[in-house]
């Protein structure tokens, strides 16, 4: 018996390096196969194209806003001669709204500002969320605890008030607003990264590392890290759309103190009122926002279909 | 009876998310000074001696001077006699507990209808499309709920508005009722019903039909909104739940039984389906809560999410502080009649 | 002898993401009444497949690209084989499925009454938040509702009189079955017999409760509606489709006859041994454990009393003891009802105590087919030879493995499946596909060492 053991484990073992060396090519095969599956997907590609105009937008504002003949990107301009909204017409592509402002120059501004501010929140409150959910779950015990409480805690009030009532105690501004945000969104990510991570641990071949002797580091950056930030990514990325919207929806209650920030959710609450009578001055901010988001969502899932191996089959 | 056994252990956990809770809205409460704390419970109608008085009176009964640790004590003990400050906003000033027991029922009611609408629509919807997958009824939604998902609640509410209420001049979108059908009548003072606050029973309960109607009228927007914004995440939701059910074991076993399809579906399949809707259902209670806020401020619905907005432009602090822990309380009380639901629902769950 | 089921050059694909996984290739098998037929292979021969193929349980990314399923007069995979033949390269998984449906609702009143399965893992059969009597009682409901209205009617219709008498009777001729039935009808309580003799036959109890527990089944009190609408079934055969849509009565109906599905359900659990059944119905799967759970499995399969049972690897998720009460489960069955069954499994030493012929499949095709007996004496096929070699037994001896391992089925080899990693494999196995030929009589097998290079039967 322990002959045949000992021989079927040295097959096993030229199997292995064979096998090895396949799996170096095999990463480049399984970039151009995930490529492939990207463009694929039409609709993800959509998204992307989108998603990168917008960003582009954002950049060239921030930039050399001259290029498309924007002055002032920080302000909006507002007309007091001609305060009453205005249809769409050559002079304005998307008519004004009030009081005067142009909206196409009002919205390409605000896109930067969306933009920026929400990649803030993200990249912040995200990934200290995930970083914080990740150690959590390794560690385990007294800390494990703690972190699970305090984002109860947190989860405890709905999100959109929390982040109402910290700003409000910061100060009404945008800054204090993805401040806020910031730190009403990092436990979502705490408890999601910590559930991967969790799962992740259970997993068999975790054990096989451990009882192989593999280091406590070395586990977690070989083993977990590959498959618990991919999700993860996925997520933040979904999650760019979402905290725009939410974003823009605290500036659209009125969150915000100035009357001339370019920011798109403002853009729209200023036509509210004229709603019936000028119509695309809330339509349009509205549906750059909408755009924006179906595309942010797009292009995740077509990154999900590409990362997560079992929607491969 | 093991059941008795978690709705126990459940009831228990609530305590500490209520400490929890409490604990934010003081630290956030606090976190702007004592000057912040006092305009928080001083009645703003006071002046001169009486107001020097006030402030030294509620220093002393708030502890302001000690540290914060002492003072939340101290705090507690005050929102649990009912003392939760004042508040001045344009539709309404005095106490924040009359501004809640003026204005909460208008944002249950709305939220509930959300709810029915949310329930009654989205889940044969879900069904529908998992069962049908594919079809052009399924990718029509798909697209729907897609679409509607990326929508901000403002822009769903502005649309409605457009559709239903410019052009189609069927639906009022303003306020809760119209004023020239109140403006004479014994049980309406001040904008405010009795005996519920509610205008649609009050009215139900006086008779006064016209008022009914009118009123249900001026609820359907909000709801609706509320129930569109929402629905979209459900019918997504339940798709998959239904997709992944559908290619269990025990599904193949139903089929194997020769048993109509229709049962296999909405009693074999369902059933299990629903259980991942439930459980994130109390993210669905939160996201309703937020939406309330922008539905009402949108619509200009007399209801907390009203008065919040309202609190955040005027800089009233009584009302923000007030507002985020009774959205706290509702979320949290929420979600343990959710978790208990889930358990009866769930035989897995209580052993 | 007669075949009670047919299956015909069966040759059935998958669509994957990851390519065409040709999972049976040209089957050929035919079932007799009462017999036990083994399926035997190692995992990827295709013969879960073959099993759910049968029953017409396919995904929608299954395609029949040839052959029929003959059972009950009908050809179960028609469907799916004329749009497969149909549609060639535009084979739109929508449309495939729509087909499955149609395909599901026309097997109905087939499936769980005439033909049923048993599924290998137990853990995952049962519906978890279903009652497990409900699972069984529910089956019961659309195939012999008629006779669980006569069930209830007749223990409505009984007196204490009635059951002292029958008592008597069954103490007189312990219990034989023809005698208690006939008393029972000549009074017209049919429907009652089996429900005593149940009570009389299960092992856990005293005798005295037993006697106790059969002189209760008098008089027991029904409402006059829910009579009626018993005795409307009992003459139909089943609920009326309109009555069980109408919202209250179609319920009561329905309620009433869960019911008296769950006493059946009861004595069913008995027979198969499980202690406490009344207790155990009103149990939610994973409160039961491996053993207990695989027999409501084969409860619910049993229900009806199936020409044919299918079970697929009901040992594997087991132990050994449990194993070996299905097997003589299987046995019993098969003596007392003519039941059919086609057993699959990968474990051959199970097959050779309980089938009366087994099939050895591999790469989708039966290669070897034959009387449990000549498979273990004198296997034909090379692979039957080295499954066989492969066995553990008491002798010391090495264990041989066959070298190499199941072929991808996306990309299956030429002319025989077996021909890499055959020891005996010749050019022309290499080139053509072995048709089935005859070794000696009721043995078959298809390999070319058996046939002159040319096919012969």
């Amino acid at each position: 018996m322990l002959h045949l053991e000992r021989m079927k484990g040295e097959e096993e073992n030229r199997e292995a390096k064979k096998n090895n060396e396949s799996y170096r090519s095999g990463r480049l095969e399984n970039l151009k196969v995930s490529v492939s599956v990207f463009i694929a997907n039409k609709t993800a590609l959509a998204g992307l194209l989108i998603f990168i105009i917008f960003i582009a937008d954002a950049l060239i504002v921030q930039f050399d806003p001259q290029l498309i003949g924007i002055q002032s990107p920080n302000l909006l301009v507002p007309n007091f001669q001609n305060p009453i909204p205005l249809p769409p017409s050559p002079e304005h592509p998307f008519g004004t709204t009030y009081p005067g402002i142009d909206l196409f120059d009002g919205i390409v501004k605000a896109i930067r500002i969306d933009l920026a501010y929400s990649f803030f929140v993200v990249a912040v409150g995200a990934s200290i969320g995930a970083i914080v959910g990740i150690i959590s779950a390794w560690a385990g015990g007294m800390m494990d605890e703690i972190v699970m409480r305090l984002t109860d805690i947190v989860f405890s009030i709905p999100y959109l008030i929390l982040a109402l009532a910290v700003g409000f105690i910061l100060g009404r501004s945008l800054w204090h607003m993805s401040i806020a945000l910031a730190l009403t969104w990092w436990p979502l990510y705490a408890r999601y990264a910590r559930s991967q991570t969790l799962s992740t641990k259970e997993l068999t071949f975790v054990e096989a590392a451990k009882a192989g002797g593999v280091g406590r580091g070395m586990i977690m950056f070989k083993h977990i890290l590959p498959n618990v930030l991919p999700p993860i990514f996925i997520q933040i990325s979904l999650d760019l759309g979402s905290i725009v919207v939410i974003f823009s929806t605290l500036a659209f209650i009125g969150f915000i103190p100035n009357a001339d920030i370019p920011e798109l959710g403002y853009l729209t609450s200023l036509g509210l009122n004229y709603v019936q009578t000028a119509p695309w001055a809330v339509i349009f901010p509205g549906l750059v926002i909408t755009v924006f988001a179906l595309a942010v969502n797009l292009l995740g899932d077509g990154l999900r279909d590409v990362i997560d191996p079992r929607r491969r089959s | 009876m093991k059941l008795w056994a978690y709705v126990v252990r459940r009831l228990l956990l609530f305590i500490p998310t209520l400490i929890g809770l409490t604990f934010i809205v003081f630290i956030l409460s606090h976190a702007g000074g004592n000057n912040l704390v006092l305009a928080e419970y001083i009645n703003p109608r006071l002046t001169g001696e009486a107001r020097t008085l006030l402030i030294q009176k509620l220093t002393e009964e708030f502890h302001l001077n000690q540290p914060l640790y002492i003072q939340y004590f101290y705090w507690l003990y005050q929102v649990l006699q009912g003392n939760w400050g004042f508040t001045t906003t344009p539709i309404f000033s005095g106490t924040v507990i009359t501004a809640i027991e003026l204005f909460f029922p208008n944002t249950a009611m709305i939220t509930v209808v959300a709810s029915v609408l949310i329930w009654a629509i989205g889940v044969p919807l879900g069904i529908y499309s998992s069962v049908n997958r594919d079809s052009v009824g399924d990718q029509v939604l798909r697209v729907g709920s897609f679409t509607l998902y990326a929508m901000p609640i403002y822009l769903i509410a502005v649309a409605l508005i457009i559709a239903l209420g410019v052009y189609l001049k069927l639906i009022p979108f303003s306020g809760v009722v119209n004023p020239i059908l109140v403006s004479d009548v014994s049980w309406y003072k001040n904008g405010i019903s009795y005996p519920t606050h509610i205008i649609l029973i009050d009215s139900m309960l006086h008779g006064a039909w016209q008022v009914t109607w009118d009123s249900f009228l001026h609820l359907i927007l909000p709801s609706l909104t509320l129930a569109l914004a929402t629905v979209a995440s459900i019918i997504r939701i339940l798709r998959a739940s239904m997709l992944e059910v559908l290619e269990q074991d025990f599904i193949r076993l139903a089929w194997s039984k020769g048993i109509p399809a229709k049962l296999v579906y909405n009693l074999h399949a369902r059933k299990n389906a629903l259980l991942p809707v439930l459980t994130l259902y109390g993210v669905t209670v939160a996201f309703l809560l937020g939406g309330a806020v922008v539905v009402e401020t949108v619509f200009s619905y007399p209801g907390i999410g009203y008065w919040t907005t309202q609190a955040l432009l005027n800089n009233d602090v009584g009302g923000i502080m007030a507002s985020t822990l009774l959205f706290g309380l509702i979320l949290v009380t929420a979600n343990l009649a959710l978790d208990i639901l889930y358990a009866f629902v769930d035989p897995r769950i209580r052993y | 002898m007669s075949e009670i089921l047919q299956v015909r050059e069966l040759k059935e694909q998958f669509y994957t993401r990851r390519g065409i996984y040709k999972a049976l290739n040209g089957v050929e098998l035919k079932l007799n009444r009462g017999e036990v037929f083994g399926l035997a292979g190692e995992s990827g021969s295709g013969k879960s497949t073959l099993g759910l193929t049968i029953m017409g349980l396919l995904p929608r990314n299954a395609s029949i690209l040839s052959g029929s399923v003959l059972f009950d007069g009908i050809d179960v995979v028609a469907p799916m084989r004329d749009y497969a033949s149909k549609s060639n390269h535009r084979f739109s998984f929508r449309k495939n499925e729509r087909i499955i449906k149609k395909m599901n609702e026309e097997l109905e009143g087939v499936r769980g009454k005439k033909i049923a399965m048993v599924f290998q893992d137990p853990m995952t059969s049962l519906n978890p938040v279903l009652e497990v009597g409900y699972q069984i009682a529910e089956t019961m409901l659309f195939h012999q509702s008629s006779v669980l209205a006569m069930r209830r009617l007749a223990r409505a219709k009984a007196k204490r009189a009635d059951l002292e008498e029958a008592m008597k009777v069954i103490k007189n001729t312990n219990g034989d079955e023809t005698v208690v039935e006939r008393f029972f009808e000549e009074r017209g309580l049919k429907g009652l017999e089996e429900q005593v003799l149940s009570i009389w036959r299960r092992p856990d109890l005293p005798d005295a409760r037993k006697e106790k527990l059969i002189l209760s089944l008098h008089s027991e009190k029904l409402g006059a509606f829910e009579s009626k609408v018993l005795k409307l079934v009992q003459e139909r055969g089943s609920v009326p489709s309109w009555f069980s849509k109408l919202p209250l009565f179609g319920r009561l109906a329905k309620k009433v006859l869960i019911k008296e599905g769950y006493r059946k359900a009861v004595e069913l659990l008995s027979t198969l041994e499980i202690p406490n059944a009344d207790k155990i119905v009103r149990m939610y799967p994973h409160e039961l454990s491996g053993g207990m759970r695989q027999r409501v499995v084969i409860a619910i399969a049993l229900a009806n009393n199936p020409e044919v049972v299918i079970m697929d690897e009901p040992t594997s998720a087991l132990d050994v003891t449990v194993q070996a009460q299905i097997l003589d489960l299987v046995k019993h069955l098969k003596t007392k009802f003519n039941t059919s069954f086609i057993f699959i499994s990968h474990d051959l030493s199970v097959l050779a105590e309980v089938c009366d012929r087994i099939g050895i499949m591999y790469g989708g095709r039966l290669v070897e087919v034959a009387k449990t007996r000549e498979v273990f004496e004198s296997p034909a096929h090379p692979y039957t030879k080295l499954l066989i070699a492969a066995i553990p037994t008491l002798e010391e001896k090495q264990i041989q493995e066959i070298g190499g391992t199941v072929p991808d089925m996306r990309f299956p080899p030429s002319g025989c499946m077996f021909h890499p990693r055959c020891p005996y494999a010749m050019e022309v196995c290499r080139q053509r596909v072995p048709e089935m030929v005859k070794v000696s009589s009721d043995h078959h097998t298809a390999c070319f060492l058996y046939s002159q290079g040319e096919g012969s039967t």
